[in-house]
C-alpha cells in the first residue's frame, strides 16, 4: 500500500519535472543514434561476410571452367598460372576466404570488431605471418575514439543519468523538511528508498532494455537468447550499481551538492580514472613484448632456409614421411624444394611466434587482474562478451583459421612435393572452412567472472547502503 | 585591487582541501604519464633504429642474385618517432609500424600495437595528453564555479562590489588567483616535460623545440578558454549548484559525447571502402588496368624498343627489355597504387576535417587534433612517413630494374650481381614534417581553438558586466 503511494507520488513528480523530462529525452536520443551506428555497422560486416562468400565461389567456379577446358585440350593462361598445379590452386590465387559472422549483437557493442580481422585469405602459403594483418580498414583516429555504441552509451553515459536521477533522493526530502513528513507515515526510510529509486531504476534499465531489445530484434540477435539475457543482466546490474551507490551516499546525511559533487567524483574515478591508471600500470608492469622484433626473426629465418633447401627437403622428407609418397628425394622437383623451404620458414615462425604469444599471455592475464578494480572495465568486457565482439571470439576464430589452413596444407602438399597434376574433380573435395562459433555455455562461463565481480560490488555498496538506510531518522 | 583579489583567491584555493587532493591527484597522473610516454618513445625509438638497421644489413649481406629478385626481397621499413610523442601518443597504437617495401606492390603497414592489447585497454590510455584534455579542465570548473555563483549565495557579492571595485577587476583577479595556483601545478609538469624532451634528444629534424613551444601554447589557450567560460557560466548562474550541473554537462559533452559522435558521423560523411573491397579492387585494376591507365603490352614494349634501337630481334638490344617491361609495369602498378590509396588516405583525411569541423561544439576536438600534430602522432604524419617510404620503395625497384636493363641482356637469367649493388642504394633517410608544415595543415583547428579562447573571453566579459548581486 505503502509502496503504491510513493510510486503514484514518483510519477507525478516526473510528470511535473521538465528539466528531467528534458534529460530524459535528449538520453533516449542518444539511445537510437547509438543504436542507428551499430545497425550500420553490423550491416557493413555483413555485406563483406557475403562478398567473401561470393569470391569463394567464383574462385572455384572459374578453376572449374579453366581445368575442364584444359581437358578437352586448350592450354593453361599462363605457364605461371596453370590451375593444375597445387601450388597454383591451392595457393594464393586460389585462396578460399575463411570469415567469421558479425557477433550476434555486433549492433549493440562495435567493441573488438573494427580493430581485429575478421576475415584471412587461407592459402598453402598461410602462416603465422598471415596472422600479422589489419583488420577492416579504418581510420587510425575513429580507431582510437571508438565508436558511439550502446555499450559506449551504457559504460558512460547511463552512470552519469542514474546519477542526475538519484543523487538527492533523500538528502532533497531533508532540505525540504519533508523527510519527517514522510517518516511519519506508517513506512520505513529503508522502503522509501528503495521504490523511489527502483522505481527510477525501472525507467532508465527500461529504456536502455528496450532499445537493446529492439536492436537485438532488428538485427536477428534473438537467435542467441542467452547473449541477449546476460546483455540486459549486466546492464541490470551495472545500472544497480550506481543506484544503490547514490543510495549510500544519501544515508550520510550531507546536502544534496555535497552528494553530487561525491558522487561525480565516484563516476570519474571508477569510470575515467581508473582504466586509465591501471592501462598504465599495467603497461608499465607488463609491457607486451614488441612484435617488431617479429619481423627480424622472421626475415633472417627465410634467408636461411632458401640457403639451405635442399638440406631442408631431405629433413622435410624425414618428418612427414606420409608426405613423401613417390617423392625421390635425389631428384626433387622444383615445387619440392620450394616447399621444403617454405616449410622451414613456417616451423622458424610458429616457434618465434609461440614465444612471444606466451609472453604476451602472460603479460594480459596480469594486466586483468586489475579489471577487478572498476566497475567500468567489469561491465564493459561482459558486454562484449555478450555482443561476441570481445578479444575472446575473435582468438578463437583464429585458432580455427589456424586448423583450417592445416587442413588445406595436408591437403595439397603431397601432391605439391610429388610434383602432381591436379583435376577438377579435387574441386569438390576442397577443405572448406566450417566455423565453429562460441557455444552458450563458453560464454556464459567466461562472462560469469566479470558478471559476479561486478554483482560482488553491488551486494557490496548495498550492505553499505542497507546499513545506512536503517540510521536514517526523520528528525535528522 | 586586482592584485589583492588574485592574492585573496590563490590564498583561498590552497587552502581549499578539495584543490589540494583534486591537484596532487592531478599532478601525479600528469608525472606518471610523461614519466611511462618518455619511457616507452624511448624504449620504441631504440627499437626502431635497431630494427631498421637490421632491415638494413640483411638488405646489403642477401648475397648474389638478379637484380630483380634483390626487389622481390625488398626491405623493410620501420616508422621512426619522434621524440616529442611521449607527450600524445595520438594514433600511433592504431597505425601499423612497419612496412615490406616489396617489387610490383605498395603493402600495407602492419603490426598495429594495439591488436595486440585488450578491449579494456582501448577504453583509456593514460597519456600526458589525456590528463591535459580531460581532467585539468575539470579541475578548472572545480575552481571555478564558485567564483560569482558561490558569491553571490553567500551574499558576499555585494560587500566585494560595495568596496567599489570593477565587475571585470573582480572577474580579472579571481581568473589570476586560480591561474597562479594551476600554475603551480602546470609550471614543474611543464618543466619536466621540456627536461625530458631536452635529455632525449631529439636532434633538430622536425623543429622538435619549436613544435613544443606551440604544444604548450595550445594547451594554455585551451585552459584559458575554459576558464573564462568557466567564469561567464559562474556570472550568469543563479546558483553554484546551476553554474556545477551547466559546467559539467559541457565537459561530458566536450570529452566524451562529441569526439564518439564525430567518429559515426564523419564515417557516415566520407565512407570507405571495407578492406576486402580494397584489396579486390586493387587486384582486379591491376590486372585489367582502368581508363587512361592502360596495363603495360609486352610484345609492344618490346616493339618500341626495336624500333629505338633499330635492330630485328631482341637478342640484338644492347638492354635487358625484360629489364624495361619489368619497369613500365611497376609504374603501372604505382599509378594504380597512388589512385586507390590516394582515394583512401583524402577519405581519411575528410574524415578528419569533420572531426575538426566539430570542434565548433567541442573545443577539445581541436586541442587533440592540434596536439597530435604537434606531437607528430596523427593521421597526416603517418601518411607523410607512408608516402615516403612508397618513394623510397618505387626508387629502389627502379634502380634494380635499371640495373637488369643495362647491365644484362634479354634472356639472361643467369645475371646477378653482389653488394656493391645493394651497398650503393642510398639509405631511407626520413624527413619529418617541420612545424609549419604542421601548422599549415591545422588552420581549421587553430581557427577554431581561437574562436573559442576569444568567444570565452567575450563571454565572460558580457556574464560579468550583467551578473546580478543578489
Amino acid at each position: 500500500m505503502a509502496a503504491r503511494t510513493i510510486l503514484r507520488n514518483e510519477w507525478r513528480l516526473l510528470m511535473a519535472d521538465r528539466p528531467l523530462k528534458i534529460v530524459l529525452g535528449l538520453f533516449v536520443i542518444l539511445l537510437g543514434y547509438a543504436l542507428t551506428n551499430g545497425v550500420l555497422w553490423l550491416r557493413f560486416q555483413e555485406r563483406t561476410v557475403e562478398a567473401t562468400r561470393t569470391g569463394n565461389a567464383e574462385r572455384i567456379h572459374a578453376f572449374e571452367q579453366e581445368l575442364e577446358a584444359i581437358e578437352n585440350g586448350a592450354e593453361p593462361s599462363s605457364p605461371f598460372a596453370d590451375p593444375r598445379s597445387p601450388l597454383v590452386l591451392g595457393g594464393p590465387s586460389g585462396s578460399h576466404t575463411a570469415v567469421l559472422e558479425p557477433g550476434p549483437l555486433t549492433a549493440l557493442a562495435v567493441g573488438q570488431s573494427d580493430l581485429l580481422p575478421y576475415y584471412y585469405d587461407v592459402n598453402v602459403y598461410t602462416n603465422e605471418s598471415s596472422f600479422q594483418q589489419n583488420g577492416e580498414v579504418e581510420n587510425p583516429l575513429n580507431l582510437m575514439v571508438g565508436r558511439f555504441d550502446l555499450a559506449f552509451v551504457v559504460v558512460y553515459l547511463l552512470p552519469l543519468l542514474v546519477l542526475a536521477l538519484s543523487f538527492n533522493v533523500l538528502s532533497e526530502e531533508r532540505e525540504q523538511g519533508t523527510l519527517a513528513l514522510t517518516l511519519s507515515q506508517p513506512v520505513s526510510a529503508r522502503t522509501v528508498v528503495t521504490v523511489k529509486l527502483a522505481f527510477r531504476a525501472l525507467l532508465v534499465a527500461g529504456m536502455v532494455l528496450a532499445v537493446s531489445l529492439l536492436g537485438a530484434t532488428a538485427t536477428g540477435g534473438f537467435g542467441s537468447p542467452g547473449r541477449v539475457l546476460l546483455w540486459s543482466a549486466t546492464i541490470v546490474t551495472y545500472a544497480l550499481f550506481w543506484f544503490v551507490l547514490a543510495a549510500w551516499v544519501n544515508t550520510l546525511r550531507r546536502s544534496s551538492a555535497w552528494n553530487a559533487t561525491v558522487l561525480v567524483g565516484a563516476w570519474l574515478v571508477l569510470v575515467v580514472v581508473l582504466p586509465a591508471a591501471i592501462n598504465a600500470a599495467a603497461s608499465l608492469l607488463h609491457p607486451l613484448p614488441s612484435r617488431v622484433e617479429m619481423i627480424t626473426a622472421q626475415r633472417e629465418a627465410s634467408n636461411d632456409a632458401v640457403n639451405r633447401r635442399s638440406e631442408l627437403l631431405a629433413r622435410y622428407l624425414e618428418d612427414h614421411p606420409e608426405m613423401a609418397e613417390g617423392v625421390v628425394a635425389d631428384e626433387p622437383g622444383l615445387g619440392a624444394l620450394s616447399w621444403a623451404a617454405t616449410d622451414a620458414v613456417n616451423r622458424r615462425l610458429e616457434e618465434v611466434t609461440a614465444e612471444h604469444d606466451a609472453r604476451r599471455d602472460e603479460q594480459i592475464a596480469l594486466v586483468r587482474r586489475y579489471r577487478f578494480l572498476s566497475p567500468a572495465i567489469l561491465a564493459q568486457e561482459a558486454l562484449l562478451d555478450a555482443a561476441g565482439t570481445g578479444d575472446a571470439r575473435f582468438a578463437d576464430f583464429q585458432f580455427q583459421v589456424r586448423t583450417f589452413a592445416e587442413q588445406w596444407r595436408e591437403f595439397f602438399v603431397p601432391a605439391i612435393l610429388a610434383g602432381e597434376q591436379m583435376s577438377a574433380r579435387v574441386l569438390h573435395d576442397l577443405p572448406r572452412f566450417r566455423p565453429r562459433d562460441e557455444e552458450p555455455t563458453e560464454v556464459a562461463r567466461r562472462a560469469t567472472v566479470p558478471l559476479a565481480a561486478l554483482g560482488g560490488l553491488l551486494v557490496l555498496v548495498s550492505a553499505g547502503a542497507g546499513i545506512g538506510l536503517g540510521r536514517v531518522r526523520g528528525a535528522d | 585591487m586586482i592584485r589583492h583579489i588574485a592574492r585573496k583567491e590563490f590564498t583561498d584555493v590552497l587552502r581549499d582541501g578539495r584543490f589540494r587532493w583534486s591537484s596532487i591527484l592531478v599532478g601525479a597522473l600528469l608525472l606518471v604519464s610523461l614519466a611511462h610516454g618518455w619511457d616507452q618513445t624511448r624504449k620504441a625509438r631504440q627499437e626502431h633504429a635497431a630494427a631498421q638497421a637490421t632491415a638494413r644489413e640483411h638488405w646489403d649481406t642477401q648475397g648474389e642474385k638478379n637484380p630483380h629478385s634483390a626487389a622481390h626481397y625488398g626491405i623493410y621499413a620501420f616508422k621512426p618517432r619522434l621524440a616529442l610523442s611521449f607527450v600524445d601518443e595520438g594514433v600511433d597504437p592504431y597505425t601499423g609500424t612497419s612496412v615490406w617495401l616489396e617489387a610490383h606492390r605498395q603493402n600495407d603497414f602492419l603490426l598495429r600495437p594495439a591488436q595486440d592489447a585488450t578491449a579494456a585497454q582501448r577504453i583509456g590510455a593514460l597519456t600526458a595528453a589525456q590528463v591535459l584534455q580531460h581532467l585539468l579542465p575539470l579541475l578548472i570548473i572545480l575552481l571555478t564555479f564558485g567564483a560569482f555563483a558561490g558569491e553571490r549565495e553567500r551574499g558576499t557579492l555585494r560587500q566585494l562590489l560595495a568596496t567599489g571595485i570593477g565587475r571585470r577587476e573582480l572577474a580579472a583577479g579571481k581568473a589570476l588567483g586560480i591561474a597562479g595556483a594551476l600554475s603551480l601545478l602546470l609550471a614543474p609538469a611543464a618543466l619536466v616535460g621540456a627536461a625530458a624532451l631536452v635529455v632525449a634528444n631529439p636532434g633538430p629534424a622536425a623543429s622538435p623545440l619549436a613544435r613544443a613551444a606551440v604544444l604548450a601554447g595550445v594547451y594554455l589557450a585551451y585552459f584559458t578558454a575554459f576558464l573564462a567560460l568557466s567564469l561567464a557560466v559562474s556570472a550568469w548562474a543563479r546558483s553554484a549548484r546551476t553554474a556545477l550541473v551547466v559546467l559539467l554537462t559541457v565537459w561530458v559533452v566536450n570529452g566524451l559525447v562529441a569526439p564518439r559522435v564525430a567518429v559515426d558521423l564523419s564515417k557516415r560523411l566520407h565512407p570507405t571502402p571495407s578492406a576486402l573491397e580494397f584489396a579486390r579492387t586493387v587486384e582486379q585494376e591491376m590486372a585489367t588496368g582502368v581508363e587512361g591507365i592502360p596495363r603495360p603490352d609486352r610484345d609492344e614494349s618490346t616493339r618500341r624498343l626495336l624500333a629505338e634501337y633499330g635492330v630485328e630481334s631482341v637478342e640484338d638490344l644492347p638492354i635487358n627489355a625484360v629489364g624495361v617491361y619489368l619497369q613500365e609495369s611497376e609504374e603501372f602498378g604505382n599509378r594504380i597504387f597512388d589512385r586507390n590509396y590516394g582515394a583512401l588516405w583524402d577519405a581519411f583525411e575528410r574524415q578528419g576535417v569533420v572531426h575538426e569541423t566539430l570542434a565548433v561544439a567541442a573545443p577539445l576536438l581541436a586541442v587533440r587534433t592540434l596536439s597530435m600534430g604537434l606531437a607528430g602522432t596523427d593521421v597526416e604524419q603517418h601518411r607523410h612517413f607512408a608516402s615516403a617510404a612508397e618513394t623510397y620503395r618505387r626508387d629502389l625497384m627502379r634502380r634494380m630494374n635499371g640495373d637488369m636493363t643495362e647491365n644484362s641482356l634479354t634472356g639472361d637469367f643467369t645475371y646477378t650481381v653482389g653488394a656493391e649493388v645493394w651497398e650503393a642504394v642510398p639509405p631511407l633517410q626520413y624527413a619529418a614534417p617541420t612545424l609549419g608544415w604542421v601548422l599549415g595543415n591545422r588552420g581549421l583547428s587553430l581557427a577554431v581553438l581561437g574562436t573559442w579562447l576569444a568567444g570565452a573571453i567575450l563571454a565572460a566579459a558580457v556574464r560579468v558586466r550583467r551578473a546580478e548581486v543578489g
